[in-house]
């Protein structure tokens, strides 16, 4: 099924294709994990840890390969995960046998896994030996010990079995190698109603590339027989009728070319053996309890020499495909970056130290600190890109949901993006998903017109969903832009006033826009009719600012509507003013400084209850004096407020009333909270090039408090 | 090494060690093993709106620590801070809390025989947060749950016991 699925998955839109670089790792931890559990088993007394961690790391690479459409490991991962379950709810007990088979079929997942891996060259190993000894296994029964030691001891006996395997794969039909067609014969059965097989044909015909298929001869009246031409492997054609028929009722044989009709051998095929040659007519009854009896024609002989021969072969070429990338723990990546930024302190803090040194007598100290210096920074710089992941993580899932939205909704959607390289950090993009997934999904929902109207408005019949992100300085910008119906003023202003908002005719547009993300403000009410979503754009917003973000909207009624989501790369580092109160550092984030000014006493007006506003450029905002809010005191230094810090948040604009600015530079930010307690209007803490700490202000809380 | 030659040594099975220090001419004795180091007095960047006695946060390697000034606490009447104040670091539940001392005096070992139960005494602090009288060589030690003193929710620093 697996090179179905690849020809599907060339036309679907969706491309999982970037995802199996990371799954084939995980595959291969898991499998390395597994094998080391198996061998530490121990037989008498296995513990259920184990047992479970075993069935953990079957069951994970089932899943990733069912998704990735590996169906020929996701099926071996099945019939060992059925064992495995049986051993962990303890109705089986453990033997020798068991691990032997499991470890050979780790062994077998992962050359399937490394044939997939380096684009299905050659040939895939067969899996159903091993898959008929689970199932044995699983069903309680010891399988022929002979039967696995062709791959289990080739030490000793490659010698004896070596001519025997070549000789028997040279008898495997001819046909199959060389045009990968072959005839088989299905037999499915016994069935209560026999015709409900039938579905099969439909397959056939329904599914271009899988083959062509006839109806056979079968004695048994509960038995249905076809005669099938298909390049599937049996593995593949097993997958596709479990859907329709269970897998134990199906049988198929592989026919020499020229023998057409045939009833399959059979007779000892619980374990597999099929003495006579290749389609040659066999006279006895049609098995009935067949476990899964995959044959591939030949003997078990060559069932068994292909798998090892092939595992054989790729072990000395591909099976170990150089991994070039580790997963280490996030906490320990943290602790490497808070080491940097610590080494980047120190180093600061002995910049400053040696500035006032005379460069004739210290030249070589000073030199030295130089290329400390660049050494820092560039340590530091390659230390925070380890945490920086690419946006396309984050868009890569956007395309299938769209699809899915549009199918629902009736609607043609196209989506275009740019800028799927931009790199963000990890912590950043986990939080930027939900808030982007639902700008998107409003999109495609409330903005894209249906076709019809799309039509009638000369707009194309397709809707197009743009989703960009580039770096813009030190943040990073994602645009989410559709080119649907737009926002419309009118209906906002309207859906306000009933909401009892108190808005005014003259808002700008940008304000109208703003009103979006009010709370319980969707714009469901707004435009359409179609709800039920799980979160407004309110909490959008917020966690966007949570996140020191920032959400603008530009719209044009009938034309469309653009979202942009202004991010600071990173959470670890922030761009901070440095401003001094008193003898007192306080660090603003950069993003919401808009200006700074010296006021005069007389540009500051008193309203009734004694708040003061200042009017900047045609607006009056209000004035909060730091030496106020967080009680500086003043020794006497003589020193006074009069420099103003323009601060935004959310829209909002306030004055901060500071003493002085004292510089820009990156912060490293650190949480106050682990071993205090929330500060109010404060978001953090960093450490300053004197070792000092000092703290970091929460502009949006301190807006927020004075606006309202 | 030395712990096992005591423990071998005549010292009676339970015993714990303490650290000890004063405050004015009280003799306070805290679990060592809360103890993570001993530090020089730093001023304290300084927080806005805190009780008097947290003095504000230091930089400890890289880890923003609150600092308590015990004295303050307990109603001292002379604090001075000056190059002979010690800090004591202490690791609570996972946090880290700097105490202001006047000054550290000691390690003893204290068997649990030579500690009584506090009695009910009024005092600058919850009497809970005392567990017993220590006494050794004629000394009085006020045995203090410095991690009950400081989850107390008058202190503001560690989250509540559950």
């Amino acid at each position: 099924m697996a090179e179905l699925h690849q020809e599907g998955g060339g036309g679907a839109d969706f491309d999982l294709t970037q995802f199996y670089q990371i799954f084939f790792e995980e595959a291969g931890e898991n499998l390395d994990q597994m094998e080391q559990i198996l061998l530490d088993l121990s037989l008498e007394n296995a513990d259920d840890e184990e047992l479970n961690g075993i069935f953990r790391c079957a069951h994970s690479i089932k899943g990733g390969a069912a998704t990735f459409g590996f169906a020929d490991v996701a099926e071996l991962t099945h019939h060992m995960e059925s064992l495995l379950d049986k051993l962990r709810r303890h109705e089986l007990t453990p033997v020798p046998q068991m691990v032997d088979v499991l470890l050979e079929s780790a062994d077998a997942s992962r050359s399937l896994l490394s044939r997939h891996q380096t684009g299905e060259q050659g040939e895939a190993p067969s899996t159903a030996d091993l898959v008929r000894r689970i199932a044995e296994l699983a069903s309680g029964g010891i399988p022929d010990v002979p039967t696995r030691l062709p791959s289990q001891m080739p030490d000793v006996r490659t010698s004896v079995a070596a001519p025997q395997l070549v000789a028997q794969a040279s008898a495997q039909p001819s046909s199959e190698r060389a045009s990968g067609e072959r005839r088989l014969l299905i037999q499915i059965g016994p069935l209560e109603e026999a015709s409900s097989a039938d579905v099969i044909k439909e397959l056939f015909r329904d599914i271009p590339g899988l083959g062509s298929i006839a109806d056979g001869v079968a004695e048994d009246p509960s038995i249905r027989s076809f005669q099938v031409t298909t390049s599937a492997s049996d593995g593949d054609l097993l997958d596709l009728f479990a859907f329709h028929v269970a897998k134990e009722q199906v049988v198929i044989t592989t026919l020499a070319p020229d023998l057409a009709l045939s009833t399959p051998p059979s007779g000892e095929i619980p374990y597999g053996f099929f003495p006579d040659a290749p389609g040659s007519p066999g006279t006895a009854p049609l098995p009935i309890t067949v476990q899964a009896a995959v044959t591939d024609g030949g003997t078990l002989a060559v069932n068994k020499a292909v798998p090892s021969k092939v595992s054989e072969a790729k072990a000395g070429t591909q099976a170990h495909v150089e991994s070039s990338t580790i997963r280490v723990a996030v906490n320990k990546v943290d602790q490497l970056i808070n080491l940097v930024g610590e080494l980047v302190i120190t180093q600061a803090m002995l910049a400053q130290n040696s500035r006032d040194l005379d460069a004739a007598v210290y030249q070589q100290l000073l030199a030295g600190l130089a290329d400390l210096d660049r050494n820092t920074r560039d340590l530091q710089e390659s230390v925070m890109s380890i945490r920086m992941i690419p946006m396309s993580i984050v868009f890569s899932r956007f395309p299938r949901m769209l699809r899915d939205l549009a199918n629902k909704l009736g609607k043609k959607v196209d989506l275009v993006t740019f800028g799927e390289a931009t790199e963000l950090d990890k912590g950043l993009v986990e939080k930027i998903t939900d808030p982007l997934t639902h700008l998107v999904r409003n999109s495609g929902d409330h903005g894209i017109e249906m076709p019809a109207d799309r039509l009638a408005k000369g707009k194309p019949e397709h809707g197009t969903i743009t989703l960009s992100a580039s770096h813009q300085g030190g943040s990073i910008v994602i645009e989410v832009k559709d080119d649907g119906r737009g926002l419309s003023r009118e209906k906002i202003l309207r859906k306000a006033r009933e909401r009892g908002m108190d808005v005014s005719d003259q808002l700008t547009d940008a304000e109208v826009w703003q009103l979006i993300f009010a709370p319980g403000f969707s714009t469901a009410e707004v435009v359409t009719d179609v709800s039920g979503r799980g979160v407004g754009l309110d909490v959008v917003k917020r966690n966007i600012a949570a996140l020191n973000g920032s959400v603008e909207v530009d719209s044009s009624e009938g034309y469309g509507m653009r979202v942009s989501v202004r991010l600071p790369l990173t959470l670890a580092i922030m761009d901070g003013m440095s401003v001094g109160v008193g003898n007192e550092v306080y660090i603003l984030p950069l993003s919401s400084v808009v200006e700074s000014f010296q006021v005069n006493t007389e540009e500051v007006s008193t309203v009734a209850q004694g708040s003061r506003l200042v009017k900047v450029r045609e607006e009056y905002m209000p004035v909060i004096a730091m030496e106020k809010i967080f009680q500086i005191p003043r020794n006497g230094s003589g020193k006074s407020s009069d420099i103003m810090v323009v601060v935004e948040s959310d829209g909002s604009r306030i004055a901060l009333l500071v003493d002085e600015l004292l510089g820009q530079h990156q912060v490293v930010v650190k949480n106050l909270e682990s071993n205090y307690r929330k500060v109010p209007n404060v978001s953090g803490a960093t450490i300053l090039g004197d070792g000092k700490v000092a703290l970091i202000l929460d502009t949006s809380s301190m807006v927020r408090r004075a606006r309202h | 090494m030395n712990v096992n030659e005591k423990n071998n040594a005549a010292v009676p099975p339970g015993s714990r060690e303490y650290l000890t220090f004063r405050l004015e001419n009280e003799e306070y004795g805290i679990d060592i093993l809360k103890v993570q180091e001993i530090r020089g007095y730093e001023s304290p960047t300084r927080i806005a709106h805190s009780p008097e006695f947290i003095k504000g946060v230091v930089n400890l390697r890289g880890t923003i620590v609150p600092i308590v000034d015990m004295r303050i606490r307990f109603n001292c009447k002379l604090v001075k801070y000056d190059d002979f104040t010690v800090v004591i670091i202490l690791n609570l539940r996972n946090r880290i809390v700097g105490i202001v001392v006047d000054s550290v005096s000691d390690v003893m070992e204290i068997a649990p025989d030579n500690i009584q139960s506090a009695p009910d005494i009024e005092s600058a602090i919850d009497s809970a947060c005392i567990f017993g009288l220590g006494s050794v060589n004629d000394r009085m030690l006020i045995l203090l749950d410095i991690e009950k003193l400081m989850s107390n929710v008058d202190m503001g620093l560690v989250a509540a016991v559950d």
